[in-house]
């Protein structure tokens, strides 16, 4: 685990993340009202099916960063973008949601002390953020004494791993692909595995 | 509306008043409206706040109701799931499916909680000047300096996002070879290459924009702060008289009968 304080380009690097994951969510949150309008009564289950989407920040900021907390931190920082500059209609209650949803995505990347950023733990970060979610849905929202809990739990779970751990590791990678994360501990980490053998380039 | 974050340009009560007094106040009547689950409590808040926050921010009705409308499918979706999906008195049956009595009274609660939470959103957007809102979170809520000056990085990058998104969406079309003039493609391949290029645009942006901070010395310790935002009696004013307004109208419906829990609807 990196102990190191987090430098000022990381925070200005998860506050753009968070900014620019905010703006997404918000353009996810108009996708979502055209969904569901088009499932009719059933239009409240569509937000189980883009669930993850809105979660995708945290298990990127922690691929990217690889510090304990800055997934939480990142979807905090994301809620309060939607909250207090985008006008969003669940209002600072987005800030508890953010919360749980970082906890839950980041619990994952904590089982492994940090140190393992392989395909498994993705899966689970997605998995365990959309049982954050939906244990927090059953306080908010009366879920467990409402019909289709079942199906809730299980497109939540399935929209985690695929939109938000799955999501993560392959935006991550194709971000890494541009060069704009050489300098990240995600960039180094990738020159690190991919040429091992190549001399460092002099600095003139 | 405004640009993002930017709160509408004239002077009113709420504008005035604190931010982080602001943000605390919302948060707490937040909390507060998630207890009732019955139709009334939350329509006698928005019965309360719409004139309020109208008057107070020199809100037009037309922008709030424009504003409303783009969270009114969230609520109605709310309304039309919750009315099919909870046990008790069956009162209707649409499309083979049962409407009861209980749906619909938690289903027009969480409708109302909805539009109430969303009116107080955009009330707090359009009177709050984001840039406004942060110097008060380092003031008043103890935000570290770094966290602060990160957070300001994000919202210069924030104003910046529509027009970059706007132009990566044109660069995009032109390059189409299936361009057709005067529109821009609305297929899910082409809105998510435009977002991963807005993404890159703008981690690019905030390192350069750190490497720009770090040179001058920012982060490195105490500094002082540009404009500084009041924090003064005539916050705790508001404060006391929005969460004032907020229990009393909870404490009428409860007298009143009407009020309904989690656990008694």
């Amino acid at each position: 685990m990196n102990r190191r304080r987090i430098s000022l380009s990381e925070l200005v690097l998860l506050a753009v993340l968070a900014v620019v994951s905010g703006f997404v969510y918000w353009a996810l949150v108009q996708a979502w009202i055209a969904l569901q309008i088009a499932m009719g009564p059933f239009g409240d289950l569509a937000q189980h099916v883009l669930i993850g989407g809105w979660m995708v920040a945290a298990p990127l900021a922690l691929y990217i960063v690889r510090r304990p907390g800055v997934g939480i931190v990142v979807e905090l920082a994301a809620a309060l973008v939607e909250v207090v500059f985008l006008a969003s209609p669940v209002g600072p209650m987005l800030l508890v949601v953010g919360l749980v949803q970082g906890a839950g995505a980041e619990a994952a990347f904590a089982l492994t002390r940090y140190r393992r950023y392989d395909w498994g733990v993705f899966v689970l970060s997605g998995a365990l953020a959309g049982l954050a979610s939906t244990v927090l849905g059953m306080v908010r929202f009366g879920w467990l004494t409402q019909d289709w809990f079942a199906w809730r739990l299980g497109l939540q779970v399935a929209s985690g791993i695929l939109l938000c751990g799955i999501a993560a590791k392959v935006i991550g990678d194709a971000l890494a692909r541009t060069g704009v994360l050489d300098n990240t501990p995600l960039g180094r980490a990738r020159r690190e595995t991919t040429s091992p053998d190549t001399e460092p380039v002099p600095v003139a | 509306m405004t640009a993002l974050g930017q709160a509408l340009p004239h002077d009113s009560v709420l504008h005035r008043r604190n931010p982080t007094v602001k943000l605390a106040v919302f948060f707490v009547v937040s909390v507060v409206v998630l207890v009732p689950v019955d139709p009334w409590t939350p329509l006698a808040l928005l019965v309360v706040a719409a004139p309020a926050v109208v008057h107070a921010g020199r809100i037009p009705w037309p922008t709030l109701g424009r504003a409303a409308l783009l969270f009114g499918p969230f609520a109605f979706s709310l309304l039309a799931v919750n009315a099919v999906t909870r046990d008790g008195p069956v009162v209707a049956e649409v499309l083979g499916l049962e409407v009861t009595r209980t749906g619909l009274t938690v289903g027009v609660a969480l409708a109302l909680r909805t539009v109430l939470v969303g009116t107080l959103a955009v009330a707090f957007t359009l009177t709050t000047d984001g840039a406004r809102l942060m110097t008060s979170l380092h003031q008043h809520a103890r935000l570290g300096a770094r966290p602060t000056f990160a957070v300001l990085a994000g919202y210069r990058v924030l104003e910046d996002l529509p027009g970059r998104w706007t132009t990566i969406r044109q660069a995009q079309s032109v390059r189409d070879p299936r361009h057709r003039r005067g529109t821009l493609p609305r297929d899910p391949g082409s809105l998510s290459r435009a977002a991963f290029a807005l993404l890159v645009v703008a981690l690019r942006q905030g390192e350069r924009m750190a490497i720009a901070m770090e040179t001058r010395g920012l982060g490195s310790g105490p500094r002082t702060v540009h404009r500084p935002v009041a924090l003064d009696r005539r916050d705790a004013v508001f404060a006391a008289l929005v969460l004032g307004v907020c229990l009393l109208v909870v404490l009428v419906t409860w007298r009143a009968g009407l009020l309904r829990t989690w656990s008694t609807v």
